[in-house]
């Protein structure tokens, strides 16, 4: 707080007082015409200057003769001798793009020149994010960012995606923050699925999140901030990273339409292999029957899907006012039949100045409604998959196919058509046409901004923006349904979920110089974010109380209530002040200084609500500084230290109680009694440095970073024999630690008139270590439950975060396994069997122009970690996969075993027995372990860029064959181990009958007019 | 704090107005869904609101999953009453001795989360207060938690509500000593106010067929106590025939007729079972219910049983513990009867208490009757209780015994008869065979209960129940002794190891299923 002071104390007291000459007003633009804001103007000889407002525009008092210096990073600078004229108006050409003149955008918005950076941040262009287009933007960045894993999930086009930045540091949360435009986006989800068994309440299902609903082509870049010391401006919510999204700009004096279209075709990629020379018994469930022949009808049952996406932007920008409008269309079929995604992007940002270009005002608005039909699921509940794989062999799928449905005449109804009655198991065409669902969201961003310039070194800004997402989830499930899944006259499953936010802040922008050699920026502000997360209406007819007219879906049909809810996931308000500096010496040395203080909601009733952090960080400009070797053009080192706090989760400190019908329902968490909470705090330390050489041809930047999350949240299970009969205590424990090294190295490797590569390798480690678990935990602290099934994912003392848990068969110090008397295989109880995260990961990217073709190819690859697949076990249980065939063709299992008594097994076991014990979802699930190693092709387009001159009314014009994860250079593990069946911090390293990953082709073209 | 005031005026000033201008984050961190305790003591419901989720989970009423694994597919099935033709977990699982940790732990978490935790609130919030609510509340912990000491022997019973780190077991003596004194303490309680001439507070709380009325509840407190005593007779047979000998000479005695026995009476839900049986498929009659009661041909199997759907008209059990190939080879035997289709839910019977008293009038004990009058009226109890007649004859019959049993489907299943009493009293028997014949008709007279039935099994023997053909125990649990006890839970294992720790040594073997119960001795019945 004193620091606050004392900063304000520097800014109104360093003011130099200016003399009472001639006032010159002006605007800065660029070559075609676009303003520049933030341009900077001095008076040659003098200390005085100013900067432009948003808009371009700025004024200044000079005296007639004074040459005035215009410039602008990334720009050349130009001079002007103050003549009679009190207007100037200045064109700044672009300036060929050197690292001293590389402009980034950092927090709240703020660009600043790349060199004076005191941390690491990393760019796309716009281009990057729609070459390869996918209906998710952000699935477009995996491989492009050094220190940035990237996990779709399972759900498919229109999933959700998983996003950590420099390792999982926090055990509640660790996705990014984004930030369009410098105002934080909300991107909530309605619900992830955290139980490898699925769930009966319509399967285990991706909400989606927000940032997938956005429109790729509605920006024109990005800039990832992946330290604690970049994110300190946004406070708890920039603790894992920013990711900073800029919109494209009108520019002035130019109308241009801009059209895109893409059309992609994907194909199930990876599916497990099945055997087809052993048949069920008959009326058997599981394929353990006699050798008999069947068809492999998996691989038929899966559709070519298709994605088209167009978009249309119009912009028209005059000195005053500027308009884009822009729309997109996403329609598409999925891989699994009847599943497909239609999305609508509308979006308009209009812009004006007023009171004599003083104040600058600018509006966005966008709106995104998606409906998805029958999103897949994962886990074994309401998954056609689990039918397809596992359907026991000898049947005919196809009779099924045609006939997924028969007339019950002892109900008058029409029935499923299946062989078996078994939750897991149902007839997949019936679950696609009987077990409906429909994914809907709308997603609504307004925000305006105020910008108010009050003379040449002030400006004041104040935005607001308004989030809202509605999400909903409708499934019809008729009568004859499995009875786990459905009351014998069906279920109606209707579930609505609102999130908004709101945000709001105050900024003051001071932009001087002391004198020649001083300069100093600062930005002091408030702000107020206010989030309701996962307001959720839930109609749920069950299966307990059930429809009381067969298959009439709608509220008045319930037998009961019990399943109708209102539910409210989270309601926090964090209130901030904050500031940040920087001090240039002659444009080589620059110091950062930061600080902020939030107040959460969330940390009422402890005590204290608000917590504080700061942040330093120093930049030197050594090619500046020294006189270094010819051949480097630029050399930088950099260091900082920052902390950031993040606030616990809503509702623990002040918790209520609910009542049912039943009666009372105590709290779900509360502190765990006789301690109090607070905030988390994460500590991170980051030093690092960037060289540019041989005519800026080859540059690398490489970055050290060493982080602790201390005080993690932790909402641990209290014993079932608490006296506060919560699930859960809410404690603060536990440390996680993140070491990593970062290295971006990009090259021009050939460059000539005609033929030009580029390339650029990112690459990362992080070594995690999870810290300080208290021991009455016994060292764990479980993410994911076990449940019924052989697999959980935890934290444990002295190990990398993220540890997958599962089963192993017994074994002695030789390797033998250990059978029971019996003959029976021993098994071990919980124990670690992997853990998820990579050790390394490496993205090679490389650009071929070749006059007007040209050519882009992404590898990218993940090394180390572990995934688990109880798709495989249980295939392996029911008989149907490939392995269980083999066995059973070379008269069982090969074992090396052996008795208690010492004496060894003889002959081969028996492949029914064998893997009937070891498979399954609750076997030796430690045998379905895999490394998740594997490099893949992510991205290669080819494309022909036209020559517009011989299309007149064209301004550009490219055409290209793209391909998104074409296919794997090295892959250990049967599945795709890219795709996560969550995007919450449970549920990783596994895969439990995901959709398998998808392989697409297709063409991208993109005109102006 | 001065900071806090710049920044609410800078806030009030500007765009951040139209996010909010309070400074109420009390009000934002509340949950609007949630019930706050202000409001949740008017009409007492801060008090009465715990019964619902006692009296709905000492059997768990919903979901019917739930009672699956914490009844469903334990004492239900280790009775000898029902069993599975479902191959759960490929075939291995509580039903073939390998016990099931994932299941298994639900019958603690509903113990605890819903029984033991309203319990502790009602005592926490009406003891010294609201006597009458404290008194009922101990009756329904004793009735909830007696399951629960008899699944996993040593519990967290006494120490529930420490804040410790460590929340030590008790033993199962221990557990025993303090639920007598509990039911003394609700029985004086209850007691004194019927004396007083005082209207019910409990009526519309009550979702028991005693619909409030005190008098009944301490029946029902007697005839629990008279169980308990019963159960640990092997142990410490002097505790247990002053327990059961105060239970009966109490002011008003244990249940005496089918309008005593207590039942949850549930506005909303049919019994599990029915769901579980009929809609799933999941369970189906024993074979061991197919030998004992076909081959006395007793007229309570329709109510009991529907005929099978493959052998129409003929009542045809599961053997538990089996190879199953496919669930469809037994889905069509003998599913679960009428007795299921029902909202109320028997957890003590009047013939179970005729069937107690008939025990301790063997051993000797003054029980209002002699042994023979009370079996005989357990049994007309039990025929009255579900509308059946015929009473009279099937007492007289002394030629029916136990049939054999066959599976017509897979005769590697057939098992001979191993009980070989017949209905009828016989004076001339040893105590042994009485005693056989006693609990084996206590055993038809319980059902569909299965966790009593379970508990008696253990301490006498009785109905000698075939052989699993098919243990996957690992050597833990021997094929004819049957399951003696489940693991303890993992949740506790991870919450309260230290706990855990105690209830080990207070145990006194492995954590298996196994290991005996404290009650549960080698030693003879006599």
């Amino acid at each position: 707080m004193k620091q606050i002071i004392l900063i304000f104390m520097i800014i109104f007291t360093s003011q130099v007082t200016l003399a009472q000459v001639k006032t010159v007003k002006g605007s800065v633009t660029d070559v075609v015409g676009s303003p520049l804001p933030g341009a900077s103007i001095t008076v040659q000889g003098e200390s005085k200057g100013t900067i432009t407002d948003f808009d371009g525009n700025f004024s200044i008092e000079v005296q007639k003769g004074e040459t005035l210096i215009i410039s602008y990073l990334g720009s050349e600078t130009q001079k002007v001798v103050v003549g009679d004229d009190s207007t100037i108006k200045a064109q700044l050409k672009e300036a060929s793009l050197t690292t001293l003149t590389e402009v980034v955008v950092t927090s709240l918005g703020i660009k600043k020149t790349r060199k004076s950076l005191t941390y690491s941040a990393q760019e796309l262009k716009g281009e990057e994010l729609t070459r390869v287009k996918d209906a998710n933007i952000i699935n477009t960045i995996a491989g492009k960012i050094a220190g940035v894993a990237v996990t779709k999930s399972a759900g498919g086009t229109g999933g959700s995606t998983k996003v950590v930045i420099r390792g999982n540091s926090s055990v509640s949360n660790n996705q990014p923050l984004y930030v369009i435009d410098g105002i934080p986006l909300f991107n909530g989800t309605s619900g992830q699925p955290n139980d490898s068994f699925g769930s009966t309440a319509g399967g285990n299902r991706d909400g989606g999140d927000v940032v997938s609903l956005i429109n790729p082509d509605d920006y024109e870049g990005m800039t990832v901030l992946k330290g604690a010391a970049a994110s300190v401006l946004y406070g708890s919510q920039g603790a894992n990273g920013v990711i900073l999204l800029s919109s494209k700009k009108a520019k002035e004096g130019k109308s241009n339409l801009k059209a895109s279209s893409v059309t992609t075709f994907e194909s199930a990629a990876y599916l497990p292999k099945f055997q087809n020379e052993y048949v069920a018994v008959a009326g058997g469930e599981e394929t353990w029957g006699a050798k008999g022949a069947s068809n492999d009808h998996v691989k038929d049952f899966f559709n070519t899907g298709n994605t088209q996406i167009t978009s249309l932007a119009f912009s028209s920008a005059s000195a005053i006012s500027s308009t884009t409008l822009s729309y997109a269309n996403t329609s598409g079929s999925g891989i699994i039949p009847g599943s497909g995604l239609k999305k609508n992007n509308f979006g308009i940002r209009q812009t004006a100045k007023f009171f004599e270009d003083k104040l600058s005002v600018a509006a966005n608005a966008n709106y995104t409604t998606q409906t998805v039909n029958n999103r897949p699921v994962n886990g074994l509940y309401f998954n056609p998959l689990t039918g397809v794989y596992l359907m026991p062999r000898g049947n005919d799928f196809n009779a099924y196919k045609e006939n997924f449905e028969v007339f019950d005449p002892a109900r008058n109804l029409m029935a499923q058509n299946w062989m078996t009655d078994r939750d897991i198991l149902q007839n997949p065409y019936w679950g696609i046409n009987r077990n409906k669902s429909e994914d809907t969201n709308q997603f609504f961003n307004g925000s305006i901004a105020l910008d108010y310039k009050v003379n040449n070194w002030l400006s004041i800004a104040s935005r607001y923006s308004y989030n809202r997402v509605e999400s909903g989830f409708d499934k019809k499930i008729y009568a004859t349904t499995q009875g786990t899944l459905s009351h014998t006259n069906g279920r109606y499953i209707n579930v609505n979920t609102l999130s908004t936010q709101r945000y709001g802040d105050l900024i003051a922008t001071i932009n001087t110089k002391f004198n020649e050699d001083f300069s100093f920026n600062a930005n002091i502000g408030t702000s107020i974010t206010n989030t309701i997360g996962n307001q959720r209406t839930t109609l749920d007819s069950g299966i307990g109380g059930g429809l009381q007219i067969a298959n009439w879906f709608t509220l008045g049909n319930f037998v009961n209530n019990a399943g109708n809810l209102q539910t409210l996931d989270s309601s926090k308000e964090v209130q901030s002040v904050f500031a940040a500096t920087t001090l240039g010496y002659k444009d080589m040395l620059f110091l950062d200084l930061a600080a902020r203080n939030d107040w959460s909601s969330t940390l009422v009733n402890t005590d204290n609500s608000g917590f504080f952090y700061p942040s330093v960080g120093v930049t030197a400009i050594i090619s500046e500084m020294t006189t270094l070797p010819d051949f480097i053009n630029y050399g930088k080192v950099r260091a900082t230290y920052a902390q950031v706090g993040n606030d616990i989760f809503p509702f623990v400190t002040s918790p209520t109680n609910g009542f049912t019908a039943e009666g009372n329902k105590p709290a779900i968490a509360a502190p765990k009694p006789g301690t109090s909470l607070r905030p988390e705090l994460k500590s991170e330390v980051e030093i690092g440095t960037e060289w540019r050489m041989f005519d800026n041809r080859l540059g690398f930047e490489l970055s050290y970073y060493n982080s602790e999350t201390k005080h993690q949240y932790l909402q641990i299970l209290a014993p079932l024999t608490n006296p506060l009969g919560v699930k859960y205590y809410g404690i603060n424990a536990g440390s996680i630690k993140n070491v990593g090294f970062e290295a971006v190295v990009t090259g021009k490797i050939i460059k000539t008139d005609k033929f030009s590569w580029d390339a650029t390798v990112n690459y990362s480690q992080n070594k995690n270590t999870v810290k300080e678990i208290p021991t009455e935990l016994g060292g764990k602290v479980i993410l994911t439950e076990a449940g019924v099934n052989n697999y959980r994912y935890i934290l444990e003392q002295g190990k990398p975060y993220g540890v997958i848990e599962g089963v192993n068969i017994k074994r002695d110090a030789q390797g033998r396994v250990l059978l029971n008397a019996d003959g029976t295989i021993q098994k071990t109880d919980f124990e670690e069997v992997g853990n998820s995260n990579p050790d390394f990961m490496v993205g090679f990217s490389n650009s071929f122009k070749l006059g007007s073709f040209f050519a882009n190819v992404l590898i990218d690859g993940r090394f180390g970690g572990n995934v688990m697949s109880l798709t495989e076990a249980v295939n392996d249980e029911f008989g149907v996969s490939k392995a269980t065939g083999d066995a059973r063709n070379a008269g069982g299992v090969v074992i090396n075993a052996v008795y208690p008594d010492g004496s060894a097994y003889a002959g081969k076991y028996p492949a029914e027995s064998y893997y009937k014990q070891t498979g399954g979802r609750a076997g030796a699930t430690g045998e379905y372990v895999y490394d998740a190693t594997n490099v893949s092709v992510r991205e290669v387009s080819i494309g022909y860029t036209f020559n517009t001159k011989r299309l007149p009314f064209l301004q550009t014009a490219s055409l290209s064959l793209i391909a998104r994860n074409l296919g794997f250079i090295y892959k250990d593990a049967p599945f795709d181990p890219n795709i996560s069946l969550s995007t919450g911090e449970g549920l990783q390293g596994i895969d439990v009958y995901g959709m398998p990953s998808t392989r697409s082709i297709g063409l991208n073209l993109n005109v102006t007019f | 704090m001065k900071l806090n005031t710049i920044k609410r005026t800078a806030i009030c000033i500007s765009l951040l107005a139209a996010v909010s201008c309070t400074d109420n984050f009390e009000e934002i961190n509340t949950n609007p869904n949630g019930i706050t305790p202000e409001l949740l003591e008017q009409d007492f419901n801060h008090i009465k609101g715990s019964f619902g989720p006692m009296f709905n989970n000492i059997l768990v009423l919903t979901p019917e999953w739930k009672y699956q694994v914490q009844q469903g597919l334990q004492g239900d099935i280790w009775s000898g009453y029902m069993a599975t033709g479902t191959a759960f977990r490929g075939g291995t699982n509580n039903t073939t001795y390998d016990l099931v940790d994932g299941w298994n732990g639900f019958a603690w978490g509903a113990a605890y989360g819903d029984v033991m935790f309203n319990a502790y609130n009602v005592e926490q919030k009406a003891k010294g207060k609201y006597d009458q609510f404290y008194a009922l509340s101990l009756i329904l912990k004793v009735e909830g938690m007696h399951r629960v000491t008899d699944t996993y022997g040593p519990i967290v019973y006494s120490k529930f509500g420490t804040t410790d780190p460590v929340i030590a077991y008790d033993s199962q003596d221990e557990v025993y000593n303090q639920m007598f004194k509990e039911l003394d303490v609700a029985v004086a309680e209850l007691t004194k106010r019927v004396d007083a001439g005082e209207a019910s507070t409990f009526v519309t709380t009550d979702l028991s067929s005693y619909k409030g009325d005190y008098k009944k509840w301490v029946k029902f407190a007697n005839s629990l106590r008279l169980r308990l005593a019963m159960r640990i007779v092997k142990k410490n047979p002097a505790l247990a025939k002053t327990e059961a000998e105060k239970a009966i000479a109490q002011k008003f005695g244990v249940m005496t007729s089918n309008d005593d026995l207590f039942k949850v009476v549930s506005p909303t839900f049919n019994n599990p079972i029915a769901t579980i049986s009929a809609a799933w498929g999941d369970i189906r009659m024993s074979a061991d219910m197919e030998s004992i009661m076909g081959g006395y041909t007793d007229p309570r199997l329709p109510v009991f049983f529907n005929t099978s759907a493959q052998f129409p008209g003929q009542y045809k059990g599961v053997r538990t513990g089996i190879e199953i190939a496919a669930k469809a080879d037994h889905v069509d035997f003998s599913a679960i009867g009428p007795i299921v289709n029902s909202k109320e839910i028997a957890l003590m019977t009047t013939s179970e208490v005729y069937l107690l008293r008939a025990e301790g009038a063997l051993r000797g004990w003054n029980m209002g009757g002699t042994a023979q009058s009370l079996y005989e009226m357990g049994i007309t109890a039990s025929f009255d209780q579900h509308g059946v007649s015929g009473a009279t004859s099937y007492i007289a019959d002394n030629v029916k015994t136990a049939k054999a049993y066959v599976d017509p489907n897979f005769p590697a299943n057939n098992g001979a008869a191993l009980n070989n009493v017949t209905v009828a009293w016989d004076a001339t028997a040893t105590n042994e065979v009485k005693l056989q014949k006693i609990i084996t008709q206590k055993w038809i007279a319980g059902f569909p209960e299965g966790q009593e039935a379970w508990s008696e099994y253990r301490r006498t023997g009785y109905p000698k129940l075939l052989p699993v053909l098919k243990n996957t125990s690992g050597g833990k649990i021997d094929s004819n002794l049957g399951v003696r006890r489940v693991n303890f839970v993992q949740s506790e294992k991870d919450g309260n190891p230290g706990g855990v720790a105690t209830g080990l040594t207070k145990l006194g073997g492995a954590d298996n299923g196994g290991t005996r119960l404290w009650w549960d001795t080698t030693g003879p019945n006599f």
